[in-house]
């Protein structure tokens, strides 16, 4: 029995069915190597205006829906918490931090980055233990794709030419990293 | 046959220019951070640089990620627990009803990055500690955070007095993204050890590495020794 035409298709189908995974996993890692640079999951912005408040005794809900108006938010509050001349008003993705005294407010806003807070979220681990299996079952098909790889070009192409060559620099590159930087 | 080599060495001159304007590129970044080359000229009154090794100045704090915690401050609960005589739990009104400490400090990233004079209002660990009656047989504190992220550091460390829970950073309450409505901050570590969403602080015998300290990263953290990872 021929093993090469096994090896390939192997390598063809997980492949394959590695794609979507790879992506996840090639997109959240170039986003979260970068956290220094950027929020990955969120996409944080600030604003801030003064409010005229209405004056006489007023409830903070009242003071709170006089600053949504002004502020053009619609959404209901899930919170307003004072605290002596200090409102926040919490909305699910919002807070309005408020000084009563001046009606100055600061608007801090965080809106998810589009697929990408779920893949680091997948990338991280972070849900449920039970993806840790599939995270182990896709690292280990990486694994089946990177041997059944090395065979499955016969001849100076494979690698026992050319093959051997870039599978050396490959393997040359983290070796060198790990000696010329002292290492862990 | 001729094309295609044509287009090999296009590829390559392209991929060369660009590897050229990358260096370059970050070459200016780092020569041209005149903030960093001033503070690490500058020495701390014990002596260190107060600079750490390898970091760079920012100007402002970066959130550096983390699953988010619950914002409100209505909801929120700290717990003080742990080799104590008297745990307890804290609100919020309760938690500005303690003695607050306004602090002026360097903070530090494991990611290189360092912001100086950030400015902080809060509550001294030392303080807690002292409410919750700390048993001699205390020697780590873990601090605990939202979505189970922990993070210890030794008991010595937390009763110094710029280790604090804190829940204003330059004089605004804290960001969401930094960890509102409270969190903890350890300025002579690096700064993942400074929890955001911060629930409790658990007072314990024996060391229990945390998050990122059970991945790979130190266990003391210390950032003139570039303690970074383990």
């Amino acid at each position: 029995m021929k093993v090469r035409p096994w090896v390939r298709a192997v390598h063809r189908d997980l492949g394959y069915a590695a794609v979507g995974l790879t992506f996840v996993y090639a997109a959240s890692g170039l986003a979260v190597n970068h956290i220094a640079d950027w929020d990955p999951n969120f996409h944080n912005t600030t604003r801030e205006f003064t409010v005229q408040l209405p004056g006489g005794v007023q409830s903070d809900d009242d003071v709170a829906a006089v600053i949504a108006a002004s502020a053009g938010i619609k959404e209901k509050p899930k919170e307003v918490y004072r605290e002596g001349d200090d409102l926040e008003i919490l909305y699910d993705r919002r807070t309005l931090h408020v000084t009563l005294a001046t009606g100055h407010v600061l608007e801090e806003r965080q809106e998810p980055r589009f697929l990408l807070r779920f893949a680091n979220w997948l990338h991280l681990n972070r849900g449920k233990k039970a993806w840790k299996y599939f995270a182990d079952a896709y690292a280990a098909g990486l694994l089946l794709l990177a041997t059944s790889g090395l065979f499955m070009l016969p001849g100076k192409k494979g690698l026992i030419g050319r093959g051997a060559v870039f599978v050396a620099i490959g393997i040359a590159i983290p070796v060198a990293y790990v000696v010329l930087s002292n290492g862990p | 046959m001729t094309a295609k080599i044509s287009d090999r060495r296009t590829f390559l001159r392209v991929l060369g220019a660009g590897t050229v304007l990358t260096v370059l590129g970050g070459t200016y970044v780092v020569v041209g951070d005149a903030d960093t080359r001033k503070a690490r000229k500058l020495k701390l009154p014990d002596g260190r640089q107060r600079l750490p090794p390898g970091q760079s100045v920012i100007a402002r704090l970066r959130p550096m990620g983390g699953q988010e915690g619950d914002p409100s401050p209505s909801a929120f609960k700290l717990k003080v627990h742990g080799a104590v005589d008297h745990p307890f739990e804290l609100d919020f009104a309760a938690l500005l009803a303690m003695t607050q400490v306004e602090q002026t400090c360097d903070v530090h990233c494991v990611t290189k990055w360092s912001m100086l004079d950030s400015h902080w209002t809060g509550v001294r660990v030392a303080d807690l500690a002292e409410l919750a009656k700390v048993k001699a047989s205390a020697h780590h504190v873990v601090f605990e955070a939202a979505s189970g992220y922990t993070a210890n550091i030794p008991l010595h460390d937390a009763l110094k007095p710029n280790v604090l829970v804190a829940h204003k950073h330059e004089g605004l309450p804290l960001a969401r993204a930094h960890g509102a409505p409270v969190r903890a901050l350890v300025p002579d570590s690096y700064f993942w050890k400074s929890a955001k969403w911060l629930t409790g602080i658990y007072f314990t015998e024996t060391d229990r590495p945390g998050y990122w300290e059970t991945r790979g990263y130190s266990n003391r953290a210390d950032p003139w020794k570039e303690e970074r990872y383990s």
